[in-house]
């Protein structure tokens, strides 16, 4: 298969992966800078007696985002621990096999030990079927679909196709090698384009905004 | 010896006449079907074929190559069923083993067209220089490329050998002065198959002869017209250390422990996944070894370009071409751009709180 | 190569399944002469599994080392009509390996043409024996 006069695989790694990796640099550092930048309003108010620093009050808010509040249902249950296996899950993935570390050790020269590639692919599965259940209670939960926008809905496509591209590249399956490697570099270029843009922003801010709501909360003095 | 009525001696006639048995034969035809993957009761019916056939006419071109092709596939140790397919050729002309030179191996390679108009094999190792109507290789007075042509015009068909023939090689490669190309660019209006690797397997070579004087027609080929049969399959998927591949058992470097495991070679290089030849199984030298039980990694010769990938030495995942200087123009430039979305929003807010304040009165 | 570990050691009971094609095989070669061959070297047996079909089939009564362009090693099976074909090639390492169900396999038979070259071979041979012995 020939893009330009060059193999698929060439395209991908080349050009593709490329300007990718450059849409992506420029789209987080816009982003970052003019949401850091905006300037603040001063809260005039006074804080509550006996609240937590602001530091503290921010470690708090993270480290209380990172479950469920007692008292929520079992379904809130579900999408919080269903979140983490995907994240943990994507985590493994990315961190844990040979290829990707060899990839990363390209671009940032830092290397460390990695996982067999059967544990991989199981990771690989369960992370697979976990997005699939995400997705199917998107689409299912009544109030949740209400919220969803195409904005969802895209940011859960470019993070799903590069697990399914990557699996048919390590099994080999549907297509050679080769165009399968190209079609899983391509996923990555997608996500990467998409990442600054869409909602998958949240991997920068999601600390930033949890840090911000909870030192809001522990100055007005909410208890959890 | 029966008499077959033909102009020329059939095969079995000619190598009745040099004390070649037909058991030979057969022992040819089970090799090469076992090589070919066909089904193993066919070889009989193949050494029928092959006995009733007349010796077929080969002409070999050399162009921008460094003869390794032709070593690979005369290299031998003793007589053995490997080299049976030289008593099944007439090799009428090859620069390199003929022993006629000057006019008279000109004359021959014309006699061997006229003799053997449309029947003849045509083979050619080594790329076509293109640039300057192909100046830079020229032999006998004329180019690589006017002797393509004209031999190529009365060919049954073409063969390939070697990644250059096939696919440019490395006089192809950049910045390729000579302006060399495959011969399936010169040559559209024929089959033309590619045994590609630098040298190519001899089996690959010589089986697909074989096939050619057996079948009356050429194997089935893959999408770069590389015979199934030997390119079907990727070094990686019949490599013996696909196991530790799979189990993440990497040598570091070529002198490690993982190394002296005999562990897979991947991060130190090996091409092995996307390459497609039949070095692990049919290996080399007679079926000693290959690369990768040497203990080095697959350099990728059988695949097209396989010069300007990037390093022999650079994992096949790593093989992205990093430009810093754009990413940094990226970072730059998105820098600049979140700044002026700043103070776009400072200077909103500034007029909108000035315009909120009386008049004269600023914050 | 000493480093074939983990593919060379196990048994993958691909012989199970052979010896169960061979007795097909054979069956059919009893009740209607069909003569069959299976090509080993396309198989991904390992090394111990053609251990382990070798001493499943076991050695009969005939074994023959035919020196055809390079060595082949030819013998049957404990199980007559069974016959296992080894062809060499350069370096003597294995360039084809068969299992051949037939009563004979065709490498061991002279053929016809080379019968009728040998005749005549043999014929000028006598006369040229017997012109040098009248000279």
């Amino acid at each position: 298969m020939t893009v330009m006069g060059m193999s698929l695989l060439d395209f991908a790694r080349g050009p593709a992966i490329n300007t990718a990796m450059a849409v992506f640099v420029l789209g987080v550092l816009w982003r970052l800078v003019s949401l850091l930048g905006l300037p603040r309003s001063v809260d005039r108010s006074r804080p509550k007696a006996g609240v937590p620093s602001a530091p503290m009050a921010a470690l708090a808010g993270i480290w209380r985002h990172m479950g469920t509040p007692r008292g929520f249902g079992p379904m809130s249950m579900f999408q919080v621990f269903n979140g983490w296996i995907f994240h943990v899950g994507l985590a493994v993935i990315v961190f844990g096999f040979a290829q990707h570390m060899l990839f990363l050790k390209g671009l940032f020269g830092l290397s460390w030990p990695v996982l067999p590639t059967s544990v991989i692919t199981l990771a690989a599965y369960v992370t697979l079927a976990s997005l699939v259940a995400a997705l199917v209670r998107r689409m299912t939960h009544p109030v949740l679909r209400l919220l969803s926008t195409g904005n969802d809905y895209v940011s859960w496509l470019v993070t799903v196709l590069p697990v399914v591209t990557g699996l048919l590249a390590v099994s080999h399956l549907g297509a050679r090698y080769e165009t399968l490697l190209a079609l899983h570099i391509l996923s990555i270029a997608l996500l990467l384009v998409w990442f600054p843009f869409g909602k998958l922003m949240h991997a920068f801010l999601v600390f930033i905004t949890r840090a911000e709501t909870g030192m809001t909360y522990a100055r007005r003095g909410v208890k959890t | 010896m029966p008499d077959t009525g033909q102009d020329r001696p059939t095969l079995g006639d000619s190598l009745a006449a040099r004390g070649i048995s037909r058991r030979s034969l057969l022992k040819y035809a089970g090799y090469l079907a076992g090589l070919m993957a066909l089904p193993p009761m066919a070889s009989r019916a193949m050494a029928e074929a092959l006995a009733g056939a007349g010796r077929q006419s080969v002409i070999w071109l050399s162009f921008q190559e460094c003869t390794g092709c032709v070593e690979s596939l005369t290299r031998s140790f003793s007589p053995t069923i490997e080299d049976m397919i030289f008593n099944l050729i007439s090799l009428d002309y090859s620069e390199t083993l003929m022993a006629a030179s000057g006019t008279a191996a000109e004359e021959a390679r014309l006699a061997a067209m006229e003799a053997n108009k449309g029947k003849f094999i045509l083979v050619v190792d080594g790329s076509v220089s293109t640039r300057d109507d192909g100046i830079y290789s020229t032999n006998a007075g004329k180019t690589n490329l006017a002797v393509l042509k004209e031999t190529a015009a009365e060919a049954a068909a073409v063969i390939s050998v070697g990644t250059c023939a096939a696919f440019g090689g490395i006089p192809a490669a950049r910045p390729n002065p000579t302006g060399a190309v495959p011969v399936s660019e010169i040559v559209t209006d024929k089959p033309v198959v590619n045994i590609s690797g630098c040298p190519p397997i001899p089996d690959a070579i010589a089986g697909t002869i074989a096939y050619f004087i057996t079948f009356g027609k050429l194997p089935e080929l893959d999408h770069l017209n590389r015979p199934r049969a030997f390119f079907g399959d990727s070094i990686h998927d019949r490599c013996y250390r696909r196991p530790y591949y799979d189990k993440g058992l990497f040598a570091k470097s070529f002198d490690d422990e993982g190394a002296r495991n005999g562990w897979c070679l991947y991060e130190v290089g090996c091409k092995g996944p996307v390459t497609y030849n039949a070095c692990a199984t049919l290996k080399w030298n007679g079926g000693v070894s290959f690369p990768i039980q040497s203990g080095h990694g697959c350099l990728g010769c059988s695949e097209p370009g396989f010069w300007d990938q990037g390093g022999f030495y650079k994992p096949l995942s790593a093989s992205v071409m990093g430009n810093n200087a754009v990413l940094g123009g990226a970072a730059a430039a998105g820098l600049v751009a979140g700044a002026a979305s700043v103070a776009m929003a400072r200077r909103r807010r500034a007029a909108a709180m000035a315009a909120a304040s009386k008049p004269g009165e600023t914050k | 190569m000493a480093h074939d570990a983990g593919t060379g050691a196990a048994l993958t009971g691909m012989v199970d399944s052979l010896m169960q094609e061979v007795a097909r095989a054979l069956t059919a070669l009893a009740e209607t002469g069909t003569r069959a061959a299976i090509d080993l070297r396309s198989l991904p047996l390992t090394p111990a599994d053609r251990d382990q079909l070798a001493a499943r089939l076991g050695r009969g009564e005939v074994a023959a080392t035919l020196d055809v362009g390079g060595r082949t090693e030819v013998w049957e099976t404990a199980y007559a009509g069974v016959w296992w074909q080894r062809h060499l090639g350069a370096g003597d390492h294995v360039a084809g390996e068969t299992l051949e169900i037939t009563p004979l396999p065709d490498i061991l038979q002279s053929h016809a043409d080379d019968i009728a070259a040998a005749a005549l071979r043999l014929a000028r041979d006598l006369h040229d024996t017997k012109e040098t012995a009248d000279a």
